[in-house]
């Protein structure tokens, strides 16, 4: 499978505090990791982990600090024209997690459509505008009487459908989804989760799907990366993932996850991801591992691959040890 | 309600939208109007000003600066208001004078608002060295009392009439509102439709232009108002102090001229009081629609009226 | 049970809301009861009036919402028509209210200290001792080092100002303590971790709890009865356990069957189709029919009333003249 997006020891920095202050947020954390054609690729962690950031820097929002990002083979970096720049923003579109506040409430929601395609495919007419944006409107599952109402009258459900209705005008070939149901009834999540899937397999786009709800990932994705406090730690086919999670934290994931069918998996952990500033070598989760040993305090732990496309970040899990930190 | 919070899932209920979407705003307006009673009377006081202003030859029939008639007269058929010492028509010198307020107040009103719409938001917007600079000069503004430098600014040039009053009207109130526009861009400023725009591609101009400005709608017809009031009220007190053209057919004027000839001692009350209860009333239908914006804008301001259903046990 | 169990009882409850152009039934005729250390869970999407109902109990409606009919007894005294002066007495001490992002409900210019002084000194005249213990002891409750009660909102994590939150609800030790998606906002840890410490506060100190969430798999373990609200309307009231088992409504099952698992096999999902009504035009006969997959010409017609069944009460025509065959939670009705 071909490579479409590859980030290379991607890291991102925040300078933090006044003026004077030497203080550096490290939010993102040699970061490496590929999303091939036509695959959704789960992006999971709590808040701070990084996940957001990585979205932004993916769409050019920042810079990495260092490391590289590579579409289709060609860096990022090497973008500096504004049609460049325009080509990537269409192959790379992003869907924001707020289906309140990322659509301008003052304009009908055909709005940012026909922008799109006035911006990323010139060569439409007007009438070949407004065609196409009813076609894509359609490919989401909203009527064509949908184009000329305002964000107001659409539920949470039908807005989140207009974002990916915008990010498919462009023909993108990836699409950032960052948290795209989050903020949405969990009832109505499955709807826009067939609508990620149903883009896969007829559209051919991938995705990057950002969350912090494993199950909603489980549901969607081809394979899943596990970051923590800015680093990954754990990556894999998805059911190689949740079946043999290798790493603690995401067994500790796993049995958070609120199942009506199982019963009560008992968590004694109630501590919440660091915020990450200037921080010394080691694994970043070992305040709150039961399996810690010496060498977690010292040395950061590197992504191995312990099994084919499986890799883990982790000093107990590559010595081959049975991580058994979580019950789930 | 549950307010929408980052991370929260909630659902707006489908009740009118506190902003007023561009292409529905006319229609939404007019019932808006029609049910909020400041709306009314300020919409129906400003139109009856405006047509006044219009309309001035059908309404009054004598001159207004003729000074033809017998000075001094009492209110009668002929000259509804009386007449002044010079014997001028008062009624006639009123309802022309309506033209130069109004002109002055929609003029400074959108020139102010103009100017303040575009440093308040750019400095919001662009942010760093240019807020910086842009916030200074709004503030230097701010600071210096605005009437003692109008007087300076219109006595440097005295007797150049309306167009000198409202350039350095324009030019001094403009802060007040900037300041405020500012403040809500800023709020604005990091909302995801606008990142989504610049995702998308969108040059930062065309964000500020059409992206952040029509979402300012409300706050900007609010400057207007208010704007276009102080204008009514500076410019009627630097005309009143004599720094207007005293030629030029006004209320300000004519109060100027009434104070001169001791109007209220010598029997003539209707000089001073007529233009005077004039500028108070355009004044009034200014503020009213002010609140009324307020209140069609934000549904928490709105007075509760009982719900028509039978109470239950 | 008996009355002297009972520590809340709503009847025939409707809350609207006054538009200019019509009136707006948020909550329409909810009658329901709460026992003494009892867990009810209400559960349904956005826009079902779960949040307003909260709110008319709370007391909290602020216009254009008005208490359009029914009664609100907490503790034997109707909350309806209670002036402020009255409503104070009890707000706090014996009912006391958990927002659903402590950043709204959190005064972020003041320290958390500041504000427990603020809520004791709101309903008593506590000494400054009295001040340090009782909030040092709420904080420890809660799982919180009391040395943050110098902190400000924004200097703590999402977690643990969620945490504050209800050991501000704590400060009095109410009988009932009401709820609105207090973890919302939370990462899935974070909520685990909170849940489980409300419910052994819960067995610890023995107040009732009412919790509004639109998440029923995370209110699956720790509810004792549950209420699914739509359109403004009760359409299931019962046992927990018994509903996950063997739901009876047709919305109670959809929505039970829209949760993607972590285990089991992976097996696509439908969802709930449509969307829930604008509650200015809703549909005749069944509020739900519109959407139901087993809707039949009646039910666009009649409009069902609550039913006891099996222990459950249930809003539904076919079910309450038993032609719609039971259902377990595995083998769901399929199309």
């Amino acid at each position: 499978m071909s490579e479409l997006l590859k980030t290379e020891h991607l890291t991102r920095h925040f300078k933090i505090g006044g003026a004077l202050s030497r203080r550096t947020l490290h939010a993102v954390d040699d970061v490496s990791f590929s999303i091939g054609e036509r695959e959704i690729v789960a992006l999971a962690g709590e808040s701070g982990s990084g996940k957001s950031t990585i979205a932004r820097v993916l769409a050019r929002i920042y810079q990495p600090t260092s490391g590289q990002v590579y579409f289709d083979g060609t860096p990022l970096s090497a973008i500096r024209s504004r049609r460049d720049g325009l080509r990537y923003a269409g192959l790379v579109p992003m869907v924001f997690q707020d289906p309140f506040a990322s659509i301008n409430p003052v304009f009908r929601v055909q709005h940012g459509v026909l922008r799109i395609l006035k911006l990323h495919r010139p060569e439409l007419s007007a009438r070949q505008r407004l065609d196409e944006a009813e076609r894509v409107f359609g490919v989401v599952g909203l009527g064509a009487d949908m184009l000329q109402r305002f964000p107001y009258e659409l539920s949470g459900g039908q807005r989140q459908r207009v974002g990916f209705a915008q990010a498919l005008a462009m023909r993108p070939k990836l699409i950032v989804a960052d948290e795209p149901v989050s903020m949405l009834d969990v009832s109505i999540r499955i709807g826009l989760l067939n609508l990620m899937a149903k883009l896969r397999d007829e559209e051919g786009v991938s995705i990057l799907y950002i969350t912090h709800d494993i199950a909603s990932a489980r549901y969607v994705a081809d394979r899943l990366i596990v970051m923590y406090a800015g680093q990954l730690a754990e990556s894999g086919p998805i059911e190689d993932v949740l079946t043999d999670p290798k790493h603690p934290y995401t067994q500790l994931l796993l049995s958070a996850v609120p199942d009506p069918m199982a019963p009560l998996a008992q968590v004694n952990d109630r501590g919440e991801p660091p915020k990450v500033v200037d921080p010394a070598p080691g694994c970043r989760f070992r305040w709150r591992c039961p399996l810690a040993i010496d060498t977690c305090s010292a040395v950061t732990p590197a992504l191995t691959e312990l099994e084919p496309g499986h890799e883990v970040a982790c000093h107990v899990a590559q010595t081959g040890a049975e991580v058994r930190a979580f019950a789930s | 309600m549950a307010m929408p919070v980052s991370g929260v899932p909630t659902e707006t209920p489908r009740s009118p939208a506190a902003q007023v979407p561009a292409g529905h705003a006319l229609a939404r307006i007019g019932r808006a109007i029609r049910s909020n009673h400041k709306a009314t009377t300020g919409t129906v006081l400003l139109v009856i000003f405006i047509l006044i202003a219009l309309f001035p030859g059908v309404i009054a029939h004598a001159s207004p600066t003729q000074d033809a008639y017998a000075p001094r007269l009492g209110p009668s058929s002929a000259h509804l208001l009386g007449t002044n010492a010079y014997g001028q028509d008062l009624f006639a010198q009123v309802i022309w004078g309506t033209r130069n307020v109004l002109i002055i107040a929609f003029v400074v009103g959108l020139a102010a608002t103009g100017l303040a719409v575009l440093i308040g938001v750019a400095a919001a917007y662009l942010g760093g060295g240019w807020d910086g600079t842009l916030s200074v000069l709004t503030d230097v503004l701010l600071v210096i009392p605005l009437f003692p430098l109008l007087i300076i600014i219109a006595a440097y040039a005295h007797g150049e009439g309306t167009l000198v009053l409202i350039t350095a009207i324009t030019l001094t109130s403009w802060s007040y509102t900037a300041r405020q526009l500012r403040s809500q861009a800023l709020t604005l400023r990091n909302r995801e439709f606008l990142e989504a725009a610049r995702v998308r591609g969108e040059r930062k101009l065309y964000v500020i232009v059409m992206e952040v400005i029509p979402t300012m709608t409300s706050l900007i017809v609010a400057s207007f108002l208010t704007n276009a009031l102080y204008a009514v009220l500076l410019s009627s007190s630097l005309q009143f102090i004599g720094l207007g053209d005293p030629n030029t057919v006004s209320w300000g004027t004519t109060l100027y001229w009434a104070q001169n000839n001791a109007a209220l001692q010598t029997g003539e009350p209707l000089w001073a009081i007529v233009p005077g209860f004039c500028i108070a009333l355009l004044g009034a239908a200014f503020a009213l629609l002010n609140y009324a914006f307020d209140e069609i804008g934000n549904p928490a301001l709105r007075p509760v009226r009982r719900s028509k259903r039978v109470r239950g046990t | 049970m008996s009355e002297a169990h009972e520590i809340l009882e709503v009847s025939d409850l409707s809350v609207d809301y006054v538009l200019p152009q019509h009136d707006v039934r948020a909550v329409d005729d909810v009658s329901f009861t709460v026992d003494r250390g009892e867990f009810l869970g209400i559960v349904g999407e956005s826009g079902c009036g779960k949040s307003t109902l909260l709110f008319a109990v709370a007391q909290l409606l602020a216009p254009p919402a008005v208490v359009a009919a029914g009664g609100i007894k907490f503790k034997g005294t109707n909350l309806v028509g209670l002036t402020d002066k009255q409503m104070s007495a009890i707000r706090w001490r014996d009912m006391s209210v958990v927002m659903q992002s402590a950043m709204n409900a959190l005064n972020p210019v003041k320290s958390i200290g500041a504000q427990f002084k603020d809520a004791l000194q709101a309903h008593g005249k506590p000494s400054k001792r009295e001040i340090a213990t009782r909030s040092a002891e709420v904080l420890r409750m809660v799982g919180i080092d009391p040395v943050h009660l110098k902190s400000y909102p924004h200097q703590l994590s999402g977690g643990m100002r969620q945490r504050s939150m209800i050991a501000m609800a704590m400060l009095f030790t109410p009988d009932l303590i009401i709820m609105d998606e207090p973890t919302s906002a939370l990462d899935v840890v974070a909520q685990r971790s909170l849940m489980t410490q409300i419910k052994e506060l819960q067995r610890a100190f023995g107040f009732a709890v009412i919790f509004v969430t639109h998440d029923m798999s995370l209110i699956s373990h720790f509810s004792d009865r549950l209420m699914v609200m739509y359109a403004g309307q009760i359409d299931e009231l019962g046992d927990t356990r018994a509903i996950f088992d063997r739901p009876l409504h047709p919305y109670t099952q959809g929505l039970l069957e829209a949760f993607p698992s972590i285990r089991g096999p992976r097996v696509p999902l439908k969802g709930i189709p449509g969307n829930p009504p604008d509650l200015a035009a809703i549909p005749t006969g069944c509020r739900f029919h519109p959407r139901c997959p087993h809707a039949v010409e009646r039910c666009a017609v009649t409009a069902p009333d609550l039913y006891p069944l099996d222990g459950d009460l249930v809003r539904c025509l076919r079910r309450q003249d038993g032609t719609l065959p039971k259902a377990d939670q595995q083998g769901s009705l399929s199309r």
